[in-house]
């Protein structure tokens, strides 16, 4: 297990668009931080350039006290779910999942017989167990969902990254993988950082939540000390407006269902 | 509460609201007809003229509801439509073309008289249908207009089925009539003199041998180059990118004879003349824009969080096109394949510049060499050319699933 820390870290692109200015961002080891914020406020950049996809242009990023700024993607150990799941079309569940662990060359390469025992690991954990010769397509969106899972997870990553990995589902699903996910960080206890524009998801899953904007850390507390200490308009209006006016929605949604009591 | 005057007002029966459809196509088709008629001289334009103004007038007049006049000039006007055809049918030669085209007009006329006349037609455009009998006539409509629709577009269709298979039927009767005449007589006695002829002879064989190397190179060569090319063009930004894109359309541009003479002041030079690489590199200039292009088209429909998720994998570029994008791509690739092969397969001029010793010969050249030298030798020409085409053929089948995936991909996954 590690810890993740960005030190004064920047990104700007091609164009002079800065996505993220100096970020400085502790996470502890075996902690589930949520990065929040608005589209555009730079999260997804910042999960990244911590994943290797993108370059960083000034600042220090380091895993477990190493500065991985340069190591290629591969190397740095991480395991990542993507918002559109991609899941390799033409390769089956069980080839999705291994194709990681197949690419890795040289003594730290599983033999075939430990692969198995990952595979049989990882499929039961996430009810894939008879999905496993399937190909993607033949999946529904929740089963996809966990296919991309346990992909991060067989490799058993330093670090678990996902980028709104909930956005593609229904409500009714999203709220169970929600679940789901947190239990399998209970589990694992791999840290993991998380990044969602969803208030209610940052507020269920994290230990600790980043509220970004306009590629600035706004706060970075425990979800109850953020709700209830908002260091400044920004996370007031974002964070707690959001979640007051979802509870008056709820309330008055509910309130018919009292209503008879009344009369 | 649905009116009765809202259900009345939508009833139609079958027969009108497809000749409405059929006069339409018989009026173009007709209209198409006269003038091929008018440019080989046919003597009978006149009645032609007279025929497609009748289908003009009936396209105006066709039954409405409660209108008998309206029926009984449609009735009078369908009448007098299988006249003109009939009359035009006498007055003309009976070659096939003829009795064709006057069918064209013989046959709406003879429908038309026949429905209009009809019990439901003219129940409905005479008197007032009480609702059952309405109910009864949608139902009937359901049941029919499919029927009719489909018949309809068969017979368009069979039309362009004999058009299309015209010139390969007339090419079959050719090569399997016995001597060398150009028109064969089908139905007449068949040899297959021809085809065994080709086939022992060892220059045709040599010929196919020289196309086969051609094709094949080109289609090994292009695909080298053309799927690289275009994974870069569609993942990579370079200077000249959008440049060399276009460059690229810009050779495509000129007519094949103005390079061609360039072309053969190079291959001379190269010493590439009368050899099979020379005709290869010809062949991948001309086919490599439309190949990058098209795969270029098709790595951009693969989404870059695919790739993404490879890296992260562990692969490293290379790994990532070949184990990733490039599996996915295979219908893509095969299309391009055939494309190439094809256009190798197919290439005149260059061939015929470039190879001009007899054992160099393409097929297409080879085929072409049998006209002039051996006094026009036809039959032997038409089975040659069945069994050129034959490889061709036989790609086509087996890259049919192929096909349909990789031209329809775009759409459906961009």
């Amino acid at each position: 297990m590690v810890g993740v820390e960005f030190r004064n870290v920047y990104k700007q692109y091609e164009d002079g668009f800065e996505a993220v200015r100096g970020l400085n961002l502790e996470i502890n080891d075996g902690e589930f931080l949520v990065l929040l914020g608005p589209s555009g406020c730079g999260k997804s950049t910042t999960l990244r350039m911590l994943a290797g996809l993108e370059e960083v242009t000034d600042g220090e990023i380091l895993i477990d006290g190493v500065k991985v700024n340069h190591l290629p993607a591969g190397a740095r150990g991480l395991g990542m779910v993507f918002q559109s799941y991609a899941l390799y079309p033409h390769m089956s569940v069980q080839d999705n999942l291994t194709f990681g662990l197949r690419m890795v060359k040289g003594e730290h390469r599983l033999s075939d017989q430990e692969m198995s025992e990952r595979v049989k690991e990882t499929s039961s954990m996430l009810e894939l167990a008879e999905h496993l010769d399937k190909k993607p397509k033949e999946l529904s969106g929740g089963q996809r969902q966990r296919v991309a899972l346990g992909r991060a997870l067989i490799r058993r990553p330093n670090v678990l990254l996902m980028d709104e990995p909930l956005s593609n589902l229904d409500a009714e699903l999203r709220h169970q993988m929600r679940t789901e996910i947190r239990r399998l960080h209970d589990e694992l206890g791999t840290t993991t950082i998380y990044v969602t524009h969803d208030q209610i998801e940052a507020m269920t899953l994290a230990d600790r939540v980043a509220i970004l904007d306009q590629g600035e850390l706004q706060q970075h507390d425990a979800p109850l000390i953020a709700y209830n200490k908002p260091a400044n308009a920004f996370v007031k209006s974002f964070l707690c407006r959001h979640l007051d006016d979802l509870v008056e929605t709820a309330n008055t949604l509910l309130r018919p269902a009292h209503s008879p009591k009344e009369d | 509460m649905i009116e009765e005057s809202t259900v009345r007002s939508w009833y139609t029966p079958v027969e009108v609201s497809t000749l409405r459809r059929w006069l339409i196509v018989s009026f173009l088709v007709n209209m198409f007809l006269l003038s091929v008629d008018v440019l080989r001289g046919g003597g009978t334009l006149g009645l032609g003229l007279c025929g497609l103004l009748l289908i003009g007038l009936m396209l105006n007049t066709l039954p409405e509801e409660a209108s008998t006049t309206s029926r009984n000039i449609t009735l009078v006007l369908s009448g007098g439509l299988l006249l003109v055809g009939l009359l035009r049918l006498l007055a003309s030669p009976r070659t096939a073309f003829d009795i064709w085209m006057q069918g064209w007009l013989i046959g709406p006329g003879a429908i038309a008289l026949i429905w209009v006349s009809g019990r439901p037609v003219s129940a409905w455009s005479t008197q007032t249908l009480s609702l059952s009998a309405i109910e009864f006539g949608l139902e009937r409509n359901q049941r029919l207009e499919q029927r009719l629709r489909s018949l309809g577009a068969h017979i368009v269709l069979l039309h362009f089925v004999f058009l299309t298979l015209l010139p390969l039927v007339w090419i079959l009767d050719i090569a399997l009539s016995p001597g060398n005449a150009l028109g064969g007589s089908l139905g007449g006695p068949m040899t297959g003199e021809h085809f065994s002829k080709i086939m022992g002879s060892d220059s045709f064989w040599t010929w196919m041998r020289n196309s086969l190397i051609v094709s094949l190179g080109t289609t090994l060569l292009g695909l080298v180059v053309a799927i690289p090319a275009g994974y870069a063009f569609s993942r990579y930004k370079f200077t000249g990118r959008d440049i060399s894109m276009f460059a690229f359309l810009l050779v495509q541009m000129f007519p094949g004879i103005i390079i061609l003479v360039p072309y053969f002041l190079v291959m001379k030079t190269l010493g590439l003349l009368n050899s099979h690489l020379g005709l290869i590199l010809a062949y991948c200039v001309t086919a490599l824009p439309l190949c990058v292009w098209m795969l270029k088209g098709f790595f951009d429909t693969v989404p870059r969080e695919l790739e993404e998720a490879a890296v992260l994998d562990g692969c490293n570029q290379f790994q990532v096109f070949t184990k990733v994008v490039l599996p996915l791509s295979l219908p893509a690739v095969a299309v391009t394949a055939l494309f190439s092969f094809l256009a190798a397969w197919n290439e005149f001029l260059l061939a015929l510049t470039f190879n001009t010793s007899n054992d160099m010969y393409t097929l297409p050249v080879g085929l072409a060499s049998m006209i002039s030298s051996t006094g026009q030798a036809w039959g032997d020409f038409a089975a040659a050319s069945l069994l050129v085409s034959l490889p061709v053929a036989l790609l086509f089948l087996f890259f049919q699933k192929f096909l349909i995936e990789g031209l329809s991909a775009g759409g459906v996954k961009g």
